[in-house]
């Protein structure tokens, strides 16, 4: 038997007009392959939080975006504390997904943007490159991708890229998530989104290590139109006083800038840094 | 929307593979909505933890019988401003196909899984007319119709012969959500619809899933098997609606639809006629 995880945490959301308040405790263990999850019985004393800064930025965010639609706006602020065999942590996560939609073009077009932080600058740049987007076009030969969209396409490319685990903090299983250089051998640390979700083998926090030189003239692919789809992006390009829609393949990365990466909550974690195609 | 209103819930969920035990999960919790605040918690309701511990038992012979897959129970029991529910869906997968049905109707859909499973295509896919078996025209009018209503899309013209009864209900999936608009069911009827059998067509018996897209106005249908073989449709409403070419019988009871909805999975009972459309690849 492995030994029991237990999480208690609070959170804040705001989702599409409602704000939702949830305190929740729960409990995980692994006894002969079988993973059983349930509410835990013990109380644990976690911060109240106050939804005054989740609305004070939706309240930005929805001045932000304007003439562009918010089709789906979720925010929220939450507090976690982990604890197992014997080792005991605490997080503070903020998510915000914003999808937004300028339908004044035909078809309509929608951008997708996921933070970690409440960041509107990043919200504002794209809404106000959305509402000047034109008809699609064939992919510019060379392009930079913006942070917010290489963190999405990074999970992708692991074995493709060079990248390592970033360390800092403890992974689901309470294990100290070290420096990595990420290869194809099972990776040493365990992803758990939720308690009540088995955790798997994952690299996590992974970042690519810095190469080659960013040509800063070179059109840039400032938001994603889509999911990512293997290294297949559709993405919002910005080439001068050009706003288009395209279709992408980022299979070969040409450099990735150096400088401070930002966080961002794709799969297991990742850092997104400025690269070019 | 009410005012103020009170959501409880207990589930169970166990995951099972070819007869043994991996994952089994208990949640509980209860949700206080004042206007456009909802306080959620992880309380337990008693009664309504019992109810999921008897549908979970009650369940266990069924699991017992599918020895062969790997079963996913659900059993959910919640109590919506004093009105309780319990709900049982089993999703069965086989050979990598799988359906959604309770434990009444697994013995039957298990053994269609069975003989869907082995199926191979007898053809490769043209553009030829569809023939929607099994009540799986359901699946393709839950999201045509049923998620565009859903979003409040704008009408589209569909045959007088076809009336869909899918009503919306304020539904969530656990304590930690807020409600959404979404379909109990959706049933299909048929009233003097046309009917002439293709001489060449594809025949369509179980969807992998599909979308709704309310920006583009466009439906996803993935096909899992066919006649030719597992295909992917994409066509507007008003594209699907202009291909409705016929149907006969009184509906037939599709292995259910587990729909999900901003991250919200709800099992939604769904019956069709069997249907002709147009081709649509």
């Amino acid at each position: 038997m492995t030994g029991v995880y237990r999480k208690w945490g609070r959170v804040v959301r705001y989702e599409n007009g409602v704000i939702v308040h949830v305190e929740e405790a729960g409990e995980a263990s692994e006894t002969d392959g079988v993973f059983r999850a349930k509410p835990a019985q013990t109380r644990v004393s976690v911060p109240h939080l106050q939804a005054r800064e989740v609305e004070a930025f939706v309240a930005q965010t929805l001045l932000s975006v304007r003439p562009s639609v918010i089709e789906r706006l979720i925010v929220s602020d939450g507090i976690a504390r982990h604890e197992t065999d014997g080792v005991t942590w605490t997080e503070e996560s903020r998510r915000v997904h914003v999808a937004l939609v300028n339908p004044l073009i035909n078809p309509p077009l929608r951008v997708l943007i996921d933070l970690a932080s409440f960041d509107i600058s990043v919200i504002e740049t794209i809404a106000a490159a959305l509402a000047r987007a034109g008809d699609e076009r064939a992919a510019p030969s060379r392009i930079r991708l913006a942070p917010n969209v290489s963190a999405a396409l990074l999970p992708a490319l692991a074995g493709e890229l060079a990248m390592e685990q970033t360390g800092g903090g403890f992974d689901g299983k309470g294990q100290p998530i070290e420096t990595r250089a990420v290869t194809s051998d099972p990776p040493p640390n365990w992803y758990r989104p939720g308690y009540a979700v088995r955790p798997v083998r994952a690299w996590l926090n992974i970042r690519a290590l810095p190469f080659g030189s960013i040509d800063a003239s070179a059109p840039v692919a400032v938001a994603l139109l889509a999911p990512v789809d293997g290294t297949i992006l559709r993405v919002l390009c910005v080439d001068g006083n050009e706003i288009f829609p395209t279709t992408l393949d980022a299979t070969r990365i040409g450099a990735v800038a150096r400088g401070e990466p930002a966080w961002y909550p794709y799969e297991a974690g990742s850092f997104g840094a400025e690269m070019m195609l | 929307m009410t005012a103020s209103s009170t959501f409880a819930i207990a589930s169970r969920d166990e995951l099972w593979l070819h007869g043994t035990l991996m994952e089994s999960r208990l949640m509980h919790g209860e949700a206080r909505q004042h206007g456009q605040v909802i306080d959620a918690t992880d309380a337990r309701d008693e009664r309504l933890v019992r109810a999921c511990d008897d549908a979970i038992d009650a369940v266990a012979p069924a699991i017992a019988a599918l020895h062969d897959a790997r079963v996913r129970t659900v059993v959910r029991a919640t109590r919506e401003d004093g009105v309780e529910s319990v709900e049982t869906t089993m999703t069965i997968a086989i050979g990598g196909l799988s359906v959604v049905t309770t434990p009444a109707d697994a013995p039957v859909d298990s053994a269609l899984l069975r003989t869907l499973a082995e199926a191979k295509p007898a053809m490769s896919i043209f553009s030829l007319p569809i023939v929607w078996q099994n009540g799986s025209a359901a699946v393709l009018l839950h999201e045509a119709i049923g998620h565009a209503n859903e979003h409040g899309a704008a009408p589209v013209s569909w045959p007088a012969w076809l009336s869909v009864d899918a009503p919306l209900v304020t539904r969530r999936e656990t304590f930690r959500d807020a409600p959404l608009p979404r379909m109990t069911h959706l049933l299909a009827r048929q009233t003097g619809a046309p009917f002439a059998p293709p001489d060449e067509c594809i025949e369509v018996q179980l969807i992998a899933g599909g979308a709704y897209d309310p920006v583009t106005d466009v439906v996803t249908i993935n096909v899992a098997v066919s006649s030719a073989g597992p295909f992917t449709i994409r066509r507007t409403r008003a594209q699907i609606a202009a291909a409705l070419a016929g149907a006969a019988g009184e509906p037939i009871r599709y292995p259910g639809v587990i729909c999900s909805r901003e991250g919200q999975e709800l099992y939604v009972a769904s019956h069709a006629p069997l249907m002709i459309t147009d081709a649509l690849t």
